[in-house]
């Protein structure tokens, strides 16, 4: 109880927003709109619950969507450091959680000639990295972002489950370090593969489809402030319309943004067919996608879009 | 919302294929305890984060959200059981669905037992009955998922050495004043290999290639590094679609995909439309898996030279083949001849143990 009123305290001292203060969905929607992010309902509902549960929020959808900019956006929202954990493949808990400082340790006994391991393999020789910096913070719930988890391997899930549930990491040397602060976490998915049942069960789960035209439009009027409005809108429907010719790598909503802020590099104020054409590089990440888009036509597509 | 009606609401949803469990079940309870009960959309979106756990449980939650709370406001009481027979405390919460909420057909399909297992994994996919259909497909599924992961998390023992490690070589020289005398390895981890499918579609295969189909689809969902191509007289990339898609729906795309279903075939053709545009799919750790009969139009020649380029750049070309299921099949048509040389495992294809039999090959 002491340390609960200590924290809120902390937080009320330093003008940050307290998860236990959140108190309704309403206020997590205005929090985001005022660090420049759009959230909807549903999404607002799964970020209380994160919240007001502690529970790891799953957030899956197709690439450019806007999945990492939720936990960027949560950060800004609560004021605290977001920790960011890039999966890939062969990420193994060396690079995920911690490392010894070999040098150190190496100039260390070198140095003493003599030297007991318990000295080597204390903390002043360890090397956080971001999973174990997110379990050790001091003061504050940090928000842990693991990105793209189906890029990891299943060795590592089934690592990273273990954390989730705990919250604590061994270190053969140094014994167990629990969390005080537990992470706010979220994992982002681009459904390149399955994930195992007992993660995705362990989480929230939330899938983030293609805005429609007027949340993507709205998007690009927070994120691109200079950009005529009609020109944002031009461009926003020739993506929508875009998206629809079954590419390989459909355009999100940052490649939405690279054609109106290179359209603005360029000094155009409207979306032609030339000016698309021009930028077509910002929204076809393929040779076979850029030649599907011309195959189809751009005056064909930017006239459907105008409609 | 009244807890018994939540539990019901689960066991619903477990029964419309939602994988929702215990664990879902309590998060239930919980989400709904933290949202304001008089907002009927924080509902319904809070129960949809917790107990949905995938796109297309996500994407049917809504239905099946709006049917059930419907039926139970035009039912309220809707209990016909008596209680005595619904089990008790903690599990009422989690046991299996039962009451008067009905399980979907999915869930009252065949049950088949231990011996129809047996026989379903040998017979011919050419002649599986119509009964048998679904409860081959649930097996068939099954156990393609127990193979895929058993292979992503196959490693090869490490044979020769690794990477240096470091930690366990300074721990092991302490006593030696640091100097690192005597040097640790790693194992080196071996990547899970890339597998990539070519699928003959043509008429002679037709009847085969539904259940290929499948069978590609199930690789799809565990393996990340897998690719798929259908070819007939051209070739066509599905691998996107089936990742992205459930069973059904993916079949459904596919069939109005515009290649040649049941058309004629040209192998060799397709072969090299394959070299020309997708060549950088192939390297030393990638397995090739042909799936034909190899009845080709076109020229024996081209087919053997297409082939012979792939061979040289993956670690191993598999050609399955539902005919070698025959008993007096012999490989003797022209393009299948000129495949061989290039071959290093041609095996048949024509049932689901011969599929399985594929995980040899693949690890």
């Amino acid at each position: 109880m002491g340390r609960h009123w200590a924290i809120r305290f902390a937080a009320l001292w330093e003008g940050r927003t307290n998860p236990e203060d959140v108190g309704t969905i309403d206020a997590v929607i205005r929090g985001f709109e005022a660090s420049g992010y759009v959230l909807d309902q549903p999404l607002a509902t799964a970020l209380f619950l994160l919240l007001r549960l502690g529970k790891p929020l799953l957030i899956e959808g197709h690439a450019g969507v806007g999945k990492t900019e939720v936990a960027k956006a949560l950060a800004a929202f609560l004021d605290v450091e977001l920790i960011r954990l890039q999966c890939y493949e062969g990420l193994d808990v060396n690079t995920a959680v911690y490392e010894w400082n070999y040098q150190k340790q190496l100039l260390a006994i070198q140095i003493r000639e003599k030297t007991d391991e318990e000295e080597i393999f204390s903390p002043r020789f360890l090397l956080e990295r971001p999973l174990l910096r997110a379990i050790r913070a001091e003061s504050v719930s940090p928000v842990l972002l693991i990105d793209e988890i189906d890029r990891a391997d299943e060795a590592f899930e089934a690592f990273l489950l273990e954390l989730l549930s705990d919250f604590q990491i061994t270190i053969p040397e140094l014994g167990t370090i629990r969390a005080r602060y537990r992470p706010h976490v979220i994992l982002t998915s681009n459904r390149t593969r399955e994930l195992s049942d007992a993660l995705k069960r362990r989480c929230l789960y939330h899938w983030i489809d293609y805005p429609d035209f007027d949340k993507e439009l709205e998007i690009v009027q927070l994120r691109a402030r200079g950009a005529p409005r009609e020109l944002s809108a031009q461009v926003v429907g020739f993506v929508q319309q875009v998206r629809s010719l079954d590419l390989s790598k459909p355009p999100g909503v940052a490649e939405t943004l690279d054609c109106v802020h290179s359209l603005e590099a360029l000094g155009r104020t409207r979306l032609d067919a030339e000016a698309a054409a021009a930028t077509l590089g910002c929204i076809a990440k393929s040779v076979e996608d850029s030649a599907k888009i011309q195959a189809e036509g751009i005056d064909r597509i930017l006239s459907r879009a105008a409609r | 919302m009244k807890q018994p009606d939540l539990v019901r609401f689960c066991r619903y949803l477990r029964a419309n294929g939602f994988s929702a469990g215990v664990t879902e079940s309590l998060a239930a309870a919980d989400v709904v305890g933290v949202v304001e009960p008089g907002d009927p959309g924080a509902v319904r979106w809070a129960l949809r984060a917790a107990l949905s756990s995938s796109k297309e449980e996500w994407d049917s939650f809504d239905r099946l959200f709006d049917a059930f709370w419907n039926a139970q406001r035009a039912e309220p009481n809707g209990r016909r059981k008596p209680a005595l027979t619904e089990p008790r405390g903690f599990w009422t919460l989690t046991g299996e669905p039962g009451g008067e909420v009905r399980p979907t057909n999915r869930e009252a399909a065949t049950i088949a037992g231990a011996s129809d297992y047996a026989r379903l994994k040998k017979v011919d996919f050419s002649e599986v009955s119509q009964s048998d259909q679904p409860a081959l497909d649930q097996l068939a599924q099954r156990l393609l998922k127990q193979m895929s992961w058993r292979l992503s998390r196959r490693r090869k023992p490490a044979g020769s050495r690794g990477v240096v490690d470091v930690r366990r070589t300074i721990r092991g020289n302490i006593s030696r004043g640091g100097e690192p005398l005597k040097l640790r390895y790693k194992d080196r981890q071996r990547q899970q290999a890339r597998i990539v499918i070519l699928l003959d579609i043509s008429g002679s295969m037709s009847l085969y290639s539904m259940f290929l189909l499948k069978f590609a689809h199930a690789l799809h969902r565990h393996f990340r590094r897998a690719e798929t191509f259908v070819f007939s007289t051209r070739l066509v990339r599905i691998g996107p679609m089936l990742r992205s898609h459930n069973l059904a729906e993916a079949m459904r795309v596919l069939t109005a995909c515009p290649a040649d279903w049941s058309g004629g075939t040209r192998i060799g053709g397709s072969l090299s439309e394959f070299n020309a545009r997708h060549a950088r799919l192939l390297s030393r750790d990638t397995v090739l898996v042909i799936l034909s009969d190899g009845w080709d139009t076109g020229k024996p020649e081209l087919l053997a030279a297409e082939l012979r380029s792939i061979k040289s750049r993956v670690r191993k070309v598999i050609w399955l083949n539902p005919l070698l299921g025959l008993p007096d099949y012999q490989p003797l048509t022209r393009g299948m001849a000129a495949a061989l040389p290039h071959v290093d495992v041609f095996a048949p294809a024509h049932s689901l143990e011969s599929l399985l039999e594929l995980e040899r090959h693949l690890g």
